[in-house]
């Protein structure tokens, strides 16, 4: 139950969050704004299917792929806002950390396939491998200027927030009061205004 | 028994000859609708395939796999006017929006076949809300695709992202119109308030841009 106010929540904060960054989008008539938007939008229609199938039908989906696909696409999302906003082209090299991103997504992978789908949980670590090795490059790049760095440096922190979700899903203890999974599920959920303010600064560097 | 083909060639007949006779615009708009109906009837087809071979029922395929058949089947041909007629913006628009109007036109002479004509006023929001949400998902992957088209590796991921949100947006309207009395209404009226908003607010920007 705590689970589903949870998910009404998050629905309830990215809605705000849509509904501001498409305002942005279309007085500026911003690409990136409007990819932003595509990011809320995404991940709140995945929580709306979500809930829905637990209202009306009782149950999670018996195949789980629309919200999944859904929640890609966020990912996705996020990657093409990174690129906008801060194009690979501007950047000097490949910093040698940025490396461990795809070592650590594919890791967590083989860790996750003990308890989820193979081919979900690949394409989850081939995102979200890419979004961390994206962020960790540009706030590697030595010719950062602070403000722009806010982006990555969300970005970095939102991925490893989800990362922590989905290990205490796995390790999921309902005996336990407080469980972590709702902790990083409220981060997660607090996480997500914080790209407005992210891509403010970075479309105005 | 619901013999779709059969409906989809009386439907279709008409339309077919009058691509061979009319010219410009007129043969590409009505080749839009044929093809949307086409969209339509494959996609039937698929859908009814797949429920069987994951084994769910008629009601859990509408929103489990439908909306993911539909929408990938409906976006092939605006793919394919792209790719190879590289048009305009707004000849791309257009097309978008006759081919969701085939679609939803078949779909909605199918349901009418299935379910009866007795109820005037239920057909009536269905009709405008199966409407709105095809044209409203096509209008978000049209103007989604000129936005994010301008490299091949971002054309890729962005296409395949565009088509995941107007799946998940189709699947959360066909659970709402699954239900009866005021969640049926407020399902039904959703897309036709996006079309609203658009058409009222956003339409102009967009043409600037």
């Amino acid at each position: 139950m705590l689970d589903t106010y949870g998910n009404i929540l998050q629905t309830a904060v990215l809605l705000a969050c849509s509904i501001f960054s498409v305002y942005k989008a279309v007085k500026f008539r911003s690409r990136s704004w409007t990819v932003l938007s595509f990011f809320y939008g995404c991940w709140m229609l995945g929580d709306v299917y979500w809930l829905a199938c637990l209202i009306f039908y009782k149950s999670t989906p018996q195949i789980s792929t629309i919200s999944d696909l859904s929640w890609y696409a966020a990912q996705i999302f996020l990657y093409l806002l990174l690129r906008y906003t801060w194009p690979p082209e501007e950047l000097k090299g490949i910093h040698p950390v940025s490396w461990l991103a795809p070592v650590f997504t594919a890791g967590m992978a083989v860790f996750f396939m003990f308890w989820g789908e193979i081919i979900s949980n690949l394409v989850y670590a081939a995102l979200m491998g890419l979004l961390l090795f994206a962020s960790i490059r540009r706030i590697a790049d030595k010719k950062a200027a602070g403000p722009k760095r806010f982006l990555p440096v969300t970005i970095l922190v939102y991925v490893l927030l989800e990362y922590g979700l989905w290990v205490a899903s796995c390790l999921w203890d309902d005996s336990l009061l407080f469980q972590p999974y709702y902790v990083f599920d409220l981060m997660i959920t607090a996480s997500f205004p914080v790209f407005l303010h992210a891509v403010r600064k970075a479309v105005t560097v | 028994m619901n013999y779709i083909e059969n409906i989809y060639i009386c439907l279709a007949a008409p339309l077919f000859l009058a691509v061979l006779c009319v010219r410009r615009d007129a043969r590409r708009s009505l080749s839009f609708i044929l093809s949307g109906m086409t969209a339509c009837l494959l996609s039937a087809y698929v859908s009814t395939f797949l429920a069987g071979v994951h084994g769910v029922d008629a009601v859990t395929a509408s929103y489990e796999i439908s909306p993911a058949v539909e929408e990938t089947l409906k976006l092939l041909p605006l793919l394919f006017y792209l790719l190879v007629f590289e048009p305009e913006k707004r000849f791309a628009i257009g097309g978008v929006l006759m081919i969701s109007v085939g679609f939803a036109t078949f779909e909605n002479v199918c349901f009418l076949t299935a379910y009866g004509t007795s109820e005037l006023f239920r057909l009536v929001i269905r009709g405008f809300g199966t409407g709105a949400m095809h044209v409203v998902c096509g209008m978000v992957v049209a103007e989604g695709l000129f936005l994010l088209w301008d490299r091949m590796g971002l054309r890729i991921v962005g296409t395949f992202a565009l088509l995941c949100f107007v799946i998940t947006f189709h699947a959360i309207f066909n659970i709402f119109v699954n239900q009866t009395g005021a969640v049926f209404w407020v399902g039904s009226t959703i897309p036709l308030m996006v079309v609203l908003i658009y058409v009222l607010f956003l339409q102009k920007r967009f043409d600037m841009s």
